[in-house]
């Protein structure tokens, strides 16, 4: 009797590995569906720069889309902003950054992301958050009230990506998902 | 002349006496002839029997389940009182419980697959039209086109805050979720990114019929 108890207990253990396992170490395609995902969240952010930077966004939308921005991100993330005109790099809070960049004293602001990429894959820590790190390459254009351009420039940044995978109860139901969460966004480089 | 009538009359019987004799004899080779015509017509159709029940068996035969059926109680009437027989009538009754049984088994599975297909259908074409208009505020020609198409699709959900999950894999019979969000966000997410790059996976409603919760699949 004992004996089968043993048993029950390593058969009902390696069951409860075999779920644990099959939860926490990826697959190459659930690995890659979690780098897809990273990845979209950065472009997400790159959507909602370009629409709050935009003048022509109305003000609630701008601030609805603020919002969304800032729940991409962990809390206390810093965003480096750069200019040619300036050597140093300022860091500021996430909604700071955004409510800046709503305000920019450009009558047209173009702002767009290119070239997204890992430059960092996502890897596992021992705490099981993924941890990587993707390069973007920002273009940042300011006009005048004539239309004229006068300012510009391209910077090249380094954003953290964080993901764990958490749970959460939803309609009596456990549902495991990916949590992605941006980190800070250091200024790599900044060229004309 | 009494000479001449008792030869006659001794003939007479030894005539009658042959004519009996030899009828005797003709009438008993007839019925043994009978008899063993009778044998082998029985033989005849105890072999054809046995090579019905064996077709049966082995299934080399193009007899309907029904037709094999009627056919194993033909020969079981007969009540041939055969060791053979019996045990070949045994085994076809067996093959054709078994064959009745697997039919059972294929019918009920081909009417199950028919009713997912019918279920299938009915959701695709539900899903179709929340799925093109979830497409139409991604592809919403203004801000303010995009918030009438979203205040138009909130009518279909019971409240503004509904969970909405992405599916981003599907493996080893489990989903991979994104964060789950509400209704209102991702309509406004598909307004912001002008990208509707999903499909509607699953719905639940309430008793009034308005959705409750909606999964979607990343495609």
């Amino acid at each position: 009797m004992k004996k089968l108890s043993y048993l029950l207990i390593f058969v009902f253990g390696i069951g409860l590995s075999a779920t644990a396992f099959a939860q926490d170490d990826l697959s190459p395609e659930r690995k890659q569906a979690v780098d897809s995902l990273a990845m979209e969240k950065v472009r997400d952010l790159s959507k909602y720069i370009s629409i709050i930077g935009n003048k022509e966004t109305p003000w609630s939308e701008a601030n609805r889309v603020i919002d969304r921005a800032e729940e991409l991100f962990m809390q206390g993330s810093e965003i480096g902003v750069s200019s040619l005109v300036r050597a140093e790099v300022s860091y500021y809070g996430v909604r700071k950054y955004l409510e800046r960049l709503m305000r920019l004293n450009y009558s047209k602001v173009e702002i767009s992301w290119y070239n997204i990429e890992y430059v960092s894959d996502l890897q596992k820590q021992p705490d099981g958050t993924y941890v990587g790190v993707i390069t973007i390459f920002q273009k940042f254009k300011g006009y005048d009230k004539e239309g004229k351009l006068i300012y510009q420039d391209t910077t090249k940044k380094d954003i953290t990506v964080y993901v764990k995978r958490k749970e959460t109860q939803i309609g009596g139901r456990l549902i495991g998902f990916w949590d992605v969460l941006l980190g800070d966004i250091r200024v790599k480089e900044t060229s004309k | 002349m009494n000479q001449t009538l008792k030869i006659f009359s001794r003939l007479l019987l030894v005539s009658l006496v042959f004519t009996l004799v030899l009828g005797s004899t003709t009438s008993c080779t007839s019925k043994k002839k009978l008899a063993k015509e009778k044998a082998e017509a029985l033989a005849t159709e105890m072999n054809r029997a046995k090579r019905d029940l064996n077709n049966i068996i082995d299934g080399e035969t193009t007899w309907t389940l029904d037709q094999q059926a009627e056919k194993v109680a033909a020969i079981k009437a007969k009540n041939w009182d055969n060791a053979d027989v019996d045990q070949l009538i045994e085994k076809a009754e067996e093959t054709i419980s078994r064959k009745r049984a697997e039919a059972e088994r294929l019918a009920e599975e081909e009417r199950l697959r028919r009713e997912e297909e019918a279920r299938l259908r009915a959701n695709q074409s539900e899903f179709a039209v929340i799925d093109n208009q979830l497409g139409a505020i991604a592809g919403a020609s203004s801000v303010d086109e995009a918030n009438r198409q979203i205040n138009t699709a909130l009518n279909q959900f019971a409240t503004p805050d509904i969970p909405v999950l992405i599916i981003i894999s599907q493996a080893g019979g489990f989903n991979d979720y994104d964060r789950p969000t509400t209704i209102t966000k991702f309509l406004n997410y598909l307004k912001d990114k002008k990208q509707y790059k999903y499909k509607v996976e699953s719905v639940k409603r309430d008793g009034l019929g308005k959705i409750t919760e909606m999964e979607l699949i990343v495609k």
